[in-house]
């Protein structure tokens, strides 16, 4: 049976999308992952990638308005016999009575009888209309109800996450809501309250936002924080990386996407790097910046950690790379290790994580300079080292102009905001938007 | 873990005779019987030469009667003997319907516990053999719907030993089904007693994207098509359920919990079996909220076994089905 392409809902207000053009002809081949069709709301326009490998049949055509969740194309399998729509609609003019028929979707069922299944009415010549039709019954959220495709697991995290289920968008089949939608979206807002303005943290290479949940913890429960991952870490999918600019644009496009008119950044190691980075290209709505243990500062670093790191899948390989950043080895549990392992137990992750590695810190060495960005900081700026960080040499803290604050722990290594969370929290002090006001424009 | 009994390699065929022949040895009340199981060794060879061991008066050799030999088990054991009956095959329980569900499930609950039918009948199972229609199915779950009986399908020769005398050892009847296309199967087998706690899953493989459930031969083709999704990123818990009455609610519902994603397979026709009751099971748990998608049966086809080597392998869920099905399940495609 082939694979139905549908209408995302990429944004919460979303109800229909434009499709704005197709980046691949009908009846060509695509892979998965590669960029399918561009899709234009209100708000935004998106690309969306294939969701399998295929051939394209039966594309809805660009400047069509439909509904999130209708199907806009179908990928076949090579050889599989193309027949009409499978969903029986009108090619290329979704009308109200189409999308009123029930979806083909029982897969004990044949492609055959779909085939059979007469489409009523079929208008093949009629203009595509610019109103969009209804998402079909089973997509659409029940006025009465409010029911929406959403898993028991999803549903149950968005219970104890507090969030609405109807703002996340779906990433399964037809736009179904799945637990790791719910997850990504969630502990992104911790919510915000009062004037302080937002932290944002940027973990570094092979970690993923588990690696502040300690510092979270300590910080002012007040202060609104998100958290940005790297591409190809945590719950953010792989993407070669070109270099570190192309890292750099896919972090500003994820802060931009943010809309925060002001954010203190927090970045570690090749987070700090990114943060450095972000705060040089949107200075005007970076209220403070925090650099632990940055990277970019220098050409020194240890590539058989990152190595290591990149490559190891288990807590046992781990284990040993995370001991070695830290002053005291102790300060990483066991659980600690076990639950790190275990978010990196994804093999395509391993691929990514490696091939980032070669380009950013090729022969063991740190590609890409910052201290150009470092001197042109305007905000507050702090940087936070450990002398016993065997990753990236502290000194390269020295680096940083005479307007900025070093904060070097004598026991601390390559990881201070776990290895003691309190002391960083508390250099992190809550800055409210009055306090930065002033911070700016005295 | 009682320490490491020392094993040795058996076929599962040999474990099973293993463990007939250390209850023969133990108790002079158990006893075989079934159709051409002395002389001739048993229509799989399984008895072999236990006759003459053991001699007729306890390995007997019942008439051409599965209706006759079957009422015979539960009349013997009504009167003190704990007899094993093994059926040829399977198939020809149906004409043996009568004693198994009317007869030995019932008269413990009917008499008011004032008598036990401690019984085994030894089922050989499933296709995959080119013994057609009336000779490959898989009906399990036909007796797994009769509250009396306690029904069991060893998936290595150590649960075979294990089940087999765990199984004498119940006071009420069980059936343990023997799939065929294991009884060469070899694997360490502990010595001496070795028994398997009746309604007890095994957890063979860990995995964290989904659950594979299966029992008897579908759990090796679990196994292998768990292997080749690990190349490609995707980890698969493989439970053995071991025991289909009572089932091992508690091993299921966990894995569920952890992994999201269910998967039930089962050579059985797919409609009204095993794989409709864990569906059913997880859903009316707790274990519901962990569901990341929807649940997968692959079973057995919507026909007869057919005779045709082709298609009697397309009739049953094989590994590549698995693992198609699998990746499907655990990459959000289903």
């Amino acid at each position: 049976m082939p694979t139905e392409v549908i209408l995302p809902k990429v944004d919460m207000d979303m109800s229909h999308g434009t499709i704005a053009a197709w980046h691949v002809a009908e009846g060509a081949a695509v892979t998965q992952g590669q960029p399918l069709f561009d899709i234009e709301t209100d708000k935004a326009a998106m690309e969306v990638e294939s969701p399998a490998d295929g051939m394209v049949h039966h594309q809805t055509p660009a400047g069509t308005e439909v509904a999130i969740g209708t199907p806009v194309a179908w990928l076949y399998a090579e050889g599989e016999e193309v027949g009409p729509r499978p969903d029986g609609a009108a090619p290329a003019a979704p009308d109200a009575r189409a999308a009123a028929q029930p979806l083909p979707q029982d897969p004990g069922v044949p492609a055959a009888d779909h085939r059979a299944q007469p489409a009523p009415d079929q208008t093949p010549s009629a203009p595509a209309p610019k109103t969009a039709p209804d998402p079909p019954s089973d997509l659409r959220p029940d006025p009465t109800t409010g029911g929406l495709r959403a898993t028991p697991a999803a549903r149950a995290a968005a219970r104890d996450a507090g969030v609405d289920l109807a703002a996340v968008s779906g990433s399964g089949p037809r736009g179904r809501v799945q637990r790791g939608d719910v997850l990504a979206f969630a502990p992104r807002r911790r919510a915000p309250s009062g004037p302080a303005v937002p932290l944002v943290l940027i973990h570094g290479f092979g970690a993923d936002a588990g690696v502040w949940r300690a510092l979270e913890a300590a910080v002012d429960p007040s202060r609104p924080v998100i958290q940005l991952e790297l591409p190809g870490h945590g719950r953010v999918p792989a993407a070669k990386i070109r270099d570190f600019k192309d890292l750099v644009s896919r972090i500003r496009t994820e802060f931009d996407a943010l809309d925060l008119p002001l954010a203190e950044l927090v970045g570690h190691s090749l987070g700090g790097a990114c943060a450095l980075a972000l705060a040089d290209t949107r200075a005007p709505r970076v209220a403070g910046l925090t650099l632990i243990a940055p990277a970019g500062l220098g050409p020194q670093i240890d590539g058989a950690a990152i190595a290591g790191v990149a490559r190891a899948s288990k807590a046992e390989s781990l284990g040993p790379w995370l001991r070695g950043m830290v002053g005291a080895p102790a300060a990483l549990s066991d659980r600690y290790i076990a639950a790190a392992a275990r978010a990196r137990a994804d093999a395509g992750l391993h691929a990514a994580q490696s091939q980032m590695a070669e380009v950013l810190f090729a022969d063991g060495v740190q590609t890409f300079d910052l201290t150009p960005a470092l001197a042109r900081v305007g905000c507050p700026l702090r940087l936070i080292w450990g002398k016993r960080d065997s990753v990236i040499p502290w000194r390269h803290a020295l680096r940083a102009p005479g307007r900025a604050a070093l904060h070097l722990f004598d026991d601390l290594g390559h990881l201070p905001q776990i290895e003691d969370p309190a002391a960083i929290a508390a250099l992190i002090a809550p800055v409210t938007t009055t306090t930065v006001g002033r911070a700016v424009h005295a | 873990m009682d320490g490491a009994p020392p094993t040795r390699d058996l076929s599962f065929a040999e474990a099973l005779r293993e463990a007939m022949d250390i209850a023969l040895a133990e108790d002079d009340r158990v006893v075989l019987m079934g159709e051409d199981i002395g002389v001739y060794g048993g229509a799989f060879q399984v008895t072999l030469d236990l006759v003459h061991k053991y001699g007729a008066e306890r390995v007997i050799d019942t008439p051409i009667s599965e209706l006759g030999g079957a009422g015979v088990a539960v009349g013997a054991a009504l009167t003190g003997l704990w007899p094993i009956y093994e059926f040829q095959f399977s198939d020809f329980s149906t004409l043996a319907m009568e004693q198994i569900v009317n007869q030995a499930a019932k008269l413990r609950y009917m008499l008011g516990g004032a008598v036990s039918v401690p019984l085994v009948y030894r089922m050989p199972t499933g296709s995959g053999t080119g013994a057609a229609a009336q000779h490959s199915q898989s009906l399990e779950a036909w007796f797994g719907h009769v509250p009396g009986l306690k029904v069991v399908q060893p998936s290595t020769p150590a649960d075979a030993k294990g089940l087999l005398l765990a199984a004498l050892d119940d006071p009420d009847p069980v059936l343990i089904f023997e799939h065929k296309l294991l009884y060469k199967t070899k694997g360490a087998v502990p010595e001496g007693r070795h028994t398997v706690a009746l309604g007890t899953a095994e957890t063979r493989r860990e995995g964290r994207d989904l659950t594979l459930v299966a029992s008897g031969v579908m759990v090796d083709r679990a196994l292998e098509a768990a292997e080749a999704l690990a190349g490609e990123g995707v980890s698969a818990e493989v439970i053995d359920l071991r025991s289909i009455r009572p089932i091992d609610r508690d091993t299921v519902l966990a894995s569920v919990r952890k992994t999201g994603r269910l998967m039930v397979i089962y050579e059985a026709v797919k409609t009204l079996g095993i794989g409709a009751e864990i569906s059913a099971m997880v859903a009316e748990s707790d274990a519901f909220d962990f569901l990341d998608a929807p649940i997968v049966r692959l079973g057995g086809a919507e026909s007869p076994i057919p005779y045709n080597p082709t298609l009697e392998a397309a009739a049953v869920p094989q590994i590549a089905d698995i693992v198609r099905a699998a990746r499907d399940l655990a990459g959000g495609v289903v």
